[in-house]
């Protein structure tokens, strides 16, 4: 079950961050998100590395997926870059996801941040508070791993 | 890690045991000890001792007992220890050899040994120990004998010689033995147990465990790392299994001693397989193993204890990575793309560290809750103490005293609970995880990850916040602060934020607190997060929250906290003794709380002039702030206003102000949430420079002031949180223009000059006259006091030659432009007195008198050009209005002129022979040309020299004399041959002025100086020179030196001799005269051409020789046939002897025929008239 997605920003800012559980853990959530970063600090150097020099990189590389940053407690959290450099993280308490679910997810959350940047009345590098993309997301959210299952 | 015996923490090392001859046991001791590997020594003095290696005797051996548990705790001790691998049984050869009585012992001693031996795979091996010197002693069949009765292979019948020189060789051969024998025993037991393991005859999973363990441990003995790793990880596996199945011991005991068997079979591999460098696969490992006991909680009551396994796992996991940190960083983390790869946190120790934490949390929070329900039913007594750990392990039992024995008792679970919490109490959790979250934030801090180490601290400081330690846990808060801020992590600020305040209020700082509440206050929290429970003190993060805490820390600001004041709230006060101050530099968090933007309207201001000053106030408040009183505070004091609110004017705030401030009172200073609050002033600046708002210092109450920097709406940057809301931007100023580039400083001009400067010039600037320049200072409106006149020159171009400060490497000659002196009516008085007087080439600096309104001064500069030039003249006059006590404004007037300076005459010169006499010069006959730029003259002749000078400019002047000096009079003879004027000739513009002058040179030198033409002139000032005082008083001297000539002596000369006009018809004479200077006889041929005009008689060409000295005359009778100007007869001479020809030029052989005789009115009428005043 995904617990947890966010957008954050250029200067590591949250765009967007949003909890789906019952329980009292959003703060934590929100810790879980900030750190990440600094996987994806480390992480997002190494990936354009790869994509800039052709010999080295594998087909799984060439993209802006991140895999899973890491591990931590209960959760997973998983990362993807945007070509603009915006970070979307997702957290999820499932044990075993299948990458291709994750992929899918971003690939879709993806496209929400843009359609929602994409509002002319979205000032680019604020928070997002259109309730479509709220909407959105949480759809896609509900609808992870669903589509593996069936 | 500590605190798993040290057995299990090392790699297994052989044991052997020593006996007898105990002098000898330290060297072979030290000797094992550095073998590779090492070997440990058991050693026993002597053969009475060695039933400390005997077998216990099993009383019951027969009975078939059920198994008690897992793994004994004692075993790999004992086999460390005790139960060594080969027994060497050391005897000295005396006894060896020596007389029966000895030699029996030494066969009884064997017997013992062999028979303690017996029971167990154990090596035997037999040392003689020879005597230093008698090495041969030993008889054969003694040797023999022993061997036989030790039942052993001669090569275990070691002889040891302890003599130095064969000390080493002997030591090692008995390692050598030693290491092979202990091999061949611990592969023997190996594979005995792998025997019984194959054989599957257990019972029971716990001695199928068991023997797994033991054989991998043996193997670990024999260095088999592949087939230990294997043993124990089928050791492992067959305890996971155990879970589901054993029901020997009651539950929760069962699942302890299963959970500490896997923990030390867990251990073993990971340790195994980081040894092995195979890190990627010990981390995978250790995520199986998580993952297969995570879930095995066990019951309720004892849950603390499967956490605090759980973080132990972590904690350990973390040490061992640790240990073998080297080769972490070789491995990619990218390398696999299933979804169980190892991430690049798993890498580092501290992710485990950190995990650690987490569940040492977690089994605190269980066990205070277990703790709690213990408590209230009063089930913890003290017969805890009694529980020990058992023999196997993972198992306890109670120890009851019965008289003297002890006899242990299984435990009941209850019992074991009761114990389990017991313990638990016992340990402070809290400081165990502050140590070990600053071991993970300082790792992570080393891997530049800084969120992570932030998490941490966070965490850190929440520990020392629940232990009541405030002071460790504000440093650490406030870390963490500066990152959110940084990163703008709103909620995880506001966290932050909350337990600072909690801890400053806690700690009384009363600054702190209100820091930090508005901090809070102004953060863009506006979520309605209701519900939320595990935040921290300040609750949740909400509009709601926003506005409690601004309520309650304006309560505190304004004394009025006798209402809702807990006894915490009742430290913090500002009051008159506690009076409490804020200031907000550009990057205080605080900026938020009070933004003030200051500009004004204009950019440049005179003095004294008013100017309109916007004051912007910009505040995030939740809720709307009535300021009292706002303080406008500038680096010109005086400009200082305050403004006060008149709401709230009753205050006696005002009572703090200095006397005299001026004060503005506003309807109401009311600042809403994001709301600009602007207020206009005018503002009068006295003095010229900067003028700079530097604070706006807001009052409520009276103690409590907050200090805001001001900034200027041109470079303010956006508030540092805000920026991310999507909220209505607002600009400063309702003029935009102001808004965006309105600054906080003017630029207060200079008062203006009420004098006037003037700069007179008439006309361009001549080179070398003393160029006079009038000043004239007329005051106005303002009297002078302590004026300065600075008089500058500067290069028109640029060209900087005459900056004052390089004067002094200038000399004077090369100066083009200089100023020579200042003077003026009052000059001189002033020269004398101690004012400024100071002139330099290009810069000069005199005081001015003090002048009262309309008088006037005036002096004049005077300028001597040396080269032409333009130059600019800068004359700035500075003064003070009032006198310099009164007042400080100094004010300045500037003028500049710009000259020319111009050459006033061009002059030249020009060298003629006589009319119609003509020297052979024989420098001319050469067709050499570098000789032309030198004129040539001839000897002791009389030469013509035309001097003509012309007025370039267009200033008549007046030449007042022309003249050559000679260098040296006794060389050349120069004489003026046309009379000078005695008025000075007037020479207007571009007009030309020529003088004659008679050249004889009477040395023959071939360069010959002829001196220097001097005249002197002046400027003509038109009607009556009155003006003479003011400017040309001396005449100006221009210079022009002549060439050097060349100096011949002609050999021959011709000269013609005619009539200077011929009438028509009338015959004349025309003749030429060659005169021959030269010692020899001279051959001159000659002809002479025939003319139209004229009739002739005499010869037309011959060849005639002319003694020396001496002299021939050609003479020719003429009848003009034409009139006017006509030419003579052609003649040509020729020199035979320099080769040399000569031709009369065309003026010279041209005479004038008038047409009858003329009637002249003058007399004496000339050619001298004719070239002298011709003037083209």
């Amino acid at each position: 079950m995904i617990v947890c997605v966010a957008v954050v920003g250029h200067q590591n800012n949250p765009l967007y961050i949003q909890s789906f559980t019952e329980a009292d853990d959003a703060l934590k959530l929100h810790h879980i998100v900030h750190c990440s970063l600094d996987v994806v600090d480390e992480r997002a150097p190494l990936l354009s590395i790869t994509v800039n020099n052709p010999k080295k990189s594998s087909p799984t590389l060439n993209e802006t997926f991140l895999g899973l940053l890491y591990p931590t407690e209960n959760y997973k959290v998983y990362g993807y870059l945007t070509n603009t450099k915006v970070k979307l993280i997702l957290v999820t308490t499932d044990l075993d996801v299948r990458d291709a679910d994750v992929r899918n997810f971003f690939r879709k959350f993806h496209a929400a941040y843009v359609d929602a940047v994409s509002n002319p009345f979205h000032v680019p590098g604020k928070k997002i508070t259109s309730r479509t993309f709220a909407e959105r997301v949480s759809t896609i959210v509900k609808s992870f791993g669903l589509s593996s299952a069936s | 890690m500590e605190e798993y015996p040290e057995e299990l923490r090392t790699p297994p090392v052989a044991l052997v045991s020593l006996v007898g001859c105990p002098e000898l046991h330290a060297t072979i001791t030290t000797h094992l000890h550095s073998e590779q590997p090492p070997i440990n020594a058991l050693a026993l003095p002597d053969f009475s001792k060695i039933s400390i290696i005997a077998k216990p005797s099993k009383d019951a051996s027969a009975l078939p007992q059920p198994v008690a548990g897992i793994l004994k705790k004692d075993w790999l001790l004992k086999h460390r220890t005790r139960v060594p691998a080969v027994v060497a049984a050391l005897f000295s050869s005396d006894h060896v050899s020596g007389d029966p009585v000895q030699w029996l012992q030494v066969c009884t001693d064997l017997e013992n040994l062999k028979g303690v031996l017996r029971g167990r795979n154990v090596k035997l091996v037999v040392v003689v120990v020879a005597s230093s010197n008698s090495k041969d002693d030993l008889s054969e069949d003694r040797m023999v004998a022993l061997r036989k009765r030790a039942e052993l292979d001669s090569k275990y019948l070691i002889i040891f010689v302890p003599s130095e020189s064969e000390l080493q060789q002997s030591l090692i051969r008995l390692g050598n033995t030693f290491s092979e024998l202990a091999n061949s025993c611990y592969k023997d037991e190996e594979r005995r147990i792998k025997a019984r393991l194959e054989r599957k005859n257990f019972h029971s999973a716990e001695l199928n465990i068991r023997c797994c363990f033991k054989a991998a441990v043996y193997a670990e003995f024999c260095r088999d790392w592949v087939e230990a790793l294997r043993l124990y990880k089928d050791a492992y596996h067959a305890v996971r299994e155990m879970v589901a199945t054993s029901t020997r011991l009651p539950p929760i005991q069962r699942l302890i001693e299963i959970k500490s068997v896997a923990e030390q079979l867990h251990f073993k591999i990971s340790t195994l397989l980081l040894h092995g460098g195979k890190l990627s696969e010990a981390i995978a490992w250790f995520r199986q193993h998580y993952a297969s006991y995570r879930k095995l909680v066990g019951a309720p009551e004892v849950i603390f204890l499967h956490w605090e396994w759980l973080s132990r796992q972590f904690l350990v996991f973390a040490e061992l990575l640790e240990t073998s940190s080297v080769t972490a960083q070789h491995v990619s983390p990218l390398v696999s793309d299933s979804t169980d790869r190892v991430t690049d946190w798993e890498f580092h120790s501290a992710y485990y560290v950190q995990l650690a934490t987490h569940y040492l949390k977690e089994k605190r929070s269980s066990l205070e809750l277990a703790l709690s329900m213990s408590e209230t039913s009063g089930e913890i007594d003290g017969n805890a103490e009694s529980v020990i750990a058992a023999a196997y392990v993972g198992q306890f039992v109670k120890l009851l005293e019965h008289g003297d024995t002890f006899v242990m008792q299984s435990l009941s679970d209850e019992e074991y609970a009761r114990y389990a919490l017991a313990e638990g109490k016992r340990i402070q959790d809290s400081y165990e995880i502050i140590a070990l979250l600053k071991r993970s934030f300082e790792a992570y801090n080393n891997d530049k990850a800084s969120r992570m180490a932030a998490y941490c601290s966070f965490q850190m400081g929440r520990e020392y916040f629940t232990v009541d330690e405030y002071s460790n846990a504000k440093e650490v808060f406030e870390n963490v602060a500066s990152l959110y801020r940084q990163e703008g992590w709103v909620t995880l600020l506001w966290d932050v934020l909350g337990y600072l305040r909690d801890c400053s209020r806690k700690t009384a700082l009363v600054k702190d607190f209100i820091e930090y509440s508005l901090e809070m206050a102004a953060l863009p929290v506006s979520t309605n997060a209701a519900g939320q429970r595990d935040c921290g003190p300040a609750g949740p993060a909400s509009l709601e929250q926003r506005e409690i805490i601004h309520n309650e820390v304006f309560s505190v600001i304004r004394g009025e906290s006798e209402s809702a004041s807990t006894e915490e709230n009742s430290s913090l006060k500002v009051t008159a003794d506690n009076p409490l101050y804020l200031e907000i530099d550009l990057v205080s968090p605080l900026r938020a709380v009070l933004l003030a933007s200051v500009a004004f309207h204009e950019q440049v201001v005179k003095p004294g002039a008013e100017t309109v000053i916007t004051l912007s106030l910009l505040s995030q408040l939740p809720l709307n702030v009535e300021i009292d009183q706002l303080e406008i505070q500038f680096n010109q004091s005086e400009c200082n206003f305050v403004i006060v609110n008149a709401q709230r004017s009753h205050l006696a705030a005002i009572s703090c102000l200095q006397p005299g401030r001026r004060v503005e009172t506003a309807p109401t200073l009311e600042l809403r949430t994001n709301k600009w609050l602007r207020l206009t002033y005018d503002v009068k600046p006295e003095q010229s420079g900067k003028l700079e708002c530097i604070y706006v210092t807001a009052r409520w109450g009276q103690h409590f002031t907050i200090c805001c920097r001001a900034e200027s709406p041109a470079s303010m940057s956006d508030l540092p949180l805000w920026k991310f809301e999507d909220i209505v931007q607002t600009i400063p100023m309702k003029d935009p223009g102001l808004a965006f580039s309105g600054q906080k400083a003017v630029q207060v001009e200079e008062p203006d000059p009420q004098v006037d400067l003037n700069l007179d010039s008439s006309g361009p600037a001549l080179v070398g006259e003393s160029f006079i320049v009038p000043v004239i200072i007329t005051s106005k409106d303002h009297s002078v006091h302590s004026g300065e006149l600075k008089i500058n020159l500067v290069d028109t171009r640029g060209g900087g030659l005459l900056s004052p400060r390089e004067a002094e490497s200038f000399s004077s000659d090369n100066l083009h432009v200089e100023l020579v002196g200042i003077s003026g009516r009052e000059c001189e008085d002033l020269a004398n007195s101690e004012n400024i007087r100071k002139i330099q080439p290009s810069f000069g600096l005199i005081s001015v008198p003090f002048l009262d309104e309309g008088e006037s001064w005036s002096c004049k500069l005077e300028i001597r050009w040396n080269r032409p030039k333009p130059i600019m003249l800068y004359v700035s006059l500075g003064y003070f209005p009032q006198s310099p006590e009164l007042s400080s404004q100094r004010a300045h007037v500037h003028k500049s002129l710009q000259i020319e300076g111009k050459t006033a005459v061009v002059m030249s010169h020009r060298f003629m022979l006589p009319f119609r006499r003509e020297p052979l010069l024989l420098s001319k006959t050469k067709p050499a040309s570098d000789s032309d730029q030198i004129p040539s003259l001839p000897l002791n002749e009389t030469s013509m020299l035309v001097v003509s000078a012309k007025n370039c400019t267009e200033v008549p002047l007046r030449l007042l004399s022309m003249s050559v000096d000679a260098v040296d009079a006794s060389t050349c003879n120069v004489k003026t041959k046309s009379k000078y004027p005695e008025e000075p000739v007037l020479l207007v513009a571009g007009e030309e002025f020529k003088q004659v002058f008679a050249v004889t040179p009477q040395v023959n030198l071939p360069k010959l100086n002829m001196g220097i033409v001097c005249l002197r002139w002046r400027r003509d000032h038109g009607d009556g020179e009155r003006s003479g005082s003011c400017s040309t008083a001396s005449a100006v001297l221009t210079k022009h030196s002549l060439p050097d000539v060349n100096v011949e002596q002609p050999p021959l000369i011709v000269s013609l001799d005619c009539p200077p006009h011929a009438i028509l018809g009338n015959p004349f004479t025309y003749s030429i005269k060659i005169t021959n200077r030269t010692q020899f006889l001279q051959e001159v041929k000659y002809t002479l051409a025939d003319s139209q005009n004229f009739v002739l008689s005499g010869p037309h060409n011959d060849t005639t020789f002319i003694l020396p000295k001496s002299e021939h005359i050609l003479s020719y009778k003429l009848v003009p046939l034409a009139s006017g100007f006509q030419q003579l007869p052609k003649i040509t001479l020729t020199s035979v002897r320099y080769s040399a020809g000569f031709q009369p030029s065309v003026a010279a052989s041209t005479v004038f025929v008038f047409p009858s005789e003329p009637h002249f009115g003058l007399k004496d009428i000339g050619e001298i008239r004719v070239e002298s005043v011709v003037a083209e």
